[in-house]
């Protein structure tokens, strides 16, 4: 009787067997340094252009020239919390990056569960607090897209061509903590940066792949960002949406926003060691402190725990 | 309704309309099936118009051999807003071959967590979602999980399809899709995006989403929709946002409700699906279209 398969088919089957049996290298871990600078703001009626600007020129951010898309996290309409980053805070930024001499400032996000981004943003009071809001703002769930090759293990991936044309990506997220990933700050902040005309609302393709996973893999498309975090009141425990106000009376900023989310679960009181996505994001940025150049304030001197969801299988490091 | 508040909104739709025929999200923008379909639709009585045809005409082109429609000239992909191109077939009474294309397409289609194999992971998960998982939805996309904006539109479509379809399929997908949403249902009456508690908190409804819900449950002869109309009827009075009052107006008066007119003074927007919704949420304007056919409001 003939064997079924031949030793020339199953050779390269078993080669091919093995070859993907086989780990993909462990990233190498990131080596260098990178600043991170921490500055108290009581409110947001302070000069918040100035903590801008001195944010900035702490980290040595370059902005000439560049076209900056500011991305702050615009979630659900609800002006009593503390869902939306604060209209002062972005206003601030359009109005210190503009001042450095960019080439353009817009601002840009794609909310994941709401498909009325212009309302939303009415209603968190943007088109109030931003001059000429509408002609600043693009609502990156319907905006015109382009294909990227191989995104988190998909042949295709589509990004608004917002994002895709950017010289600079600046992420301004809540403070918040998150019940499945522990926390939601710049990194995660990238999911809004996925088209809902593609993927739908919520982005379920983002979960399919993994939430540690796929806010590592936007941070890896994207590179030349920078993070102003408004940690000036943040939220706690139910977090991203139910949780409750927390004054930690912060702005963090950062070009490793990495090192940035590191810092800032410090001030919140968790253990970095403990987030999944930092974890496998080794490679792109900072978490160990030494390799962060603290600037501004001490992070441990402005800690401000926050409470988790007690479901969280974090605990306050 | 005024001709002031309707009139402004299809001079719009008119004025943006693309040299490609289409409509994109935005003026100026690349034209997308799913503005392209809303502006068709708050266009219908132009429908021998050659303008109105260059549009149809662009839409029909981005079927897929699947059947599926694909979102733009630009992404390949099959895409929920098949739903949409099947809604407008049934609106120009158009049941040919594409037509029955899209509508098998949309039966073969179900959310993810459906199949077999998520069902049982399911029963592994230490923090199960609650769901039904033998009520199959549509997703956004295929191999993604069904949420209620989706499902809504296909059994919108479906049930407009039905006199022409003869497949048996279609009488079960639209009793399952019906037992999806309102096995979704939130504890407020109204439904969210799909979700009606996270980790065991439960979650608000949203306006849109509720609106959409009920136009998907048009004609369901199992359920006593007063308490979800009840509370949609509650969320227009409170939502400022002109998308919800859209969405709300077209499925409240799908089901008979008199609503009070939106102020003429009101400009459209330059959102091009807001535009259309709009027009279309007028008491003449083309609600009746997203209601299946043999029902009353």
């Amino acid at each position: 009787m003939k064997p079924c398969i031949t030793r020339r088919a199953l050779l390269p089957a078993a080669a091919a067997a093995l070859a993907s049996c086989q780990k993909s290298p462990e990233p190498i871990p990131f080596a260098g340094t990178s600043p991170v600078a921490v500055l108290k703001a009581k409110n947001y009626q302070e000069d918040l252009v100035t903590h801008i600007l001195t944010g900035i020129r702490l980290c040595g951010l370059q902005v000439k020239d560049k076209r900056v898309v500011l991305k702050p996290n615009l979630v659900e309409f609800d002006a009593a919390t503390s869902i939306n980053t604060d209209v002062a805070l972005v206003a601030a930024a359009l109005h210190a990056f503009r001042s450095l001499g960019a080439a353009s400032v817009t601002i840009a996000e794609g909310p994941g569960h709401r498909r009325d981004t212009f309302g939303l943003a009415d209603e968190a009071g943007y088109w109030k607090g931003v001059k000429d809001f509408e002609d600043n703002f693009v609502d990156l769930n319907r905006d015109d897209v382009s294909p990227i090759k191989n995104f988190a293990g998909q042949a295709q991936f589509f990004f608004p061509n917002t994002v895709l044309a950017a010289d600079l990506i600046v992420s301004m997220p809540k403070m918040k903590t998150h019940h499945w990933a522990g926390a939601t700050l710049s990194m995660k902040n990238f999911f809004g940066l996925v088209p809902g005309a593609i993927y739908g609302w919520p982005k379920n393709t983002l979960h399919q792949i993994g939430i540690p996973e796929s806010i590592v893999a936007l941070n890896r498309q994207f590179r030349r960002t920078f993070a102003i975090v408004d940690g000036i009141v943040g939220m706690e425990g139910n977090g991203p949406i139910q949780g409750t106000p927390k004054k930690a009376g912060v702005l963090v900023f950062g070009k490793d926003l990495v090192a940035v989310d590191a810092t800032c679960c410090r001030i919140m009181g968790i253990d970095p060691a403990k987030i999944e996505y930092l974890n496998i994001a080794v490679d792109l940025g900072a978490t160990n402190p030494a390799q962060i150049q603290q600037r501004g304030e001490n992070a441990a001197a402005v800690r401000t725990n926050f409470q988790l969801f007690p479901d969280s299988t974090l605990r306050l490091a | 309704m005024p001709e002031g508040y309707l009139r402004p909104r299809l001079d719009a739709l008119r004025r943006h309309q693309n040299p490609d025929g289409g409509w994109g999200y935005f003026p100026g923008k690349r034209s997308w099936l799913e503005p392209t379909a809303y502006a068709l639709l708050a266009l219908q009585s132009e429908s021998g118009s050659p303008a109105w045809q260059k549009g149809w005409r662009l839409l029909r082109s981005w079927q897929r051999d699947d059947g599926a429609w694909q979102p733009n000239g630009h992404v390949p992909e099959a895409h929920w807003s098949t739903a949409l191109a099947i809604t407008l077939h049934c609106a120009n009474n158009i049941h040919d071959a594409a037509f029955s294309k899209g509508v098998d397409w949309m039966l073969a289609t179900s959310g993810a967590e459906t199949r077999l194999f998520n069902r049982l992971f399911a029963m592994l998960d230490k923090s199960p979602t609650g769901h039904d998982l033998k009520l199959q939805g549509w997703p956004w996309r295929p191999n993604a999980t069904a949420w209620i904006e989706p499902t809504a539109h296909t059994l919108v479509a479906l049930k407009k399809a039905a006199k022409q379809v003869r497949n048996s399929e279609l009488s079960r997908r639209i009793v399952l899709g019906e037992g999806m949403i309102l096995g979704r249902r939130c504890s407020d009456g109204g439904w969210n995006y799909g979700a009606k508690a996270a980790l065991g908190i439960e979650l608000p409804s949203y306006p849109e989403t509720t609106a959409l819900a009920l136009l998907g449950l048009q004609g369901s002869r199992e359920v006593d929709l007063t308490a979800a109309l009840r509370q949609a009827h509650h969320l227009w009075q409170d939502s400022r946002s002109r998308w919800s009052r859209a969405w709300l107006a077209i499925s409240l008066r799908s089901f008979g409700s008199v609503l009070p007119e939106e102020p003429e003074s009101q400009p459209p927007t330059h959102d091009l699906i807001l535009t259309a919704l709009e027009a279309l949420a007028t008491p003449e304007g083309g609600h009746r279209y997203f209601r299946p056919d043999g029902v009353a409001a």
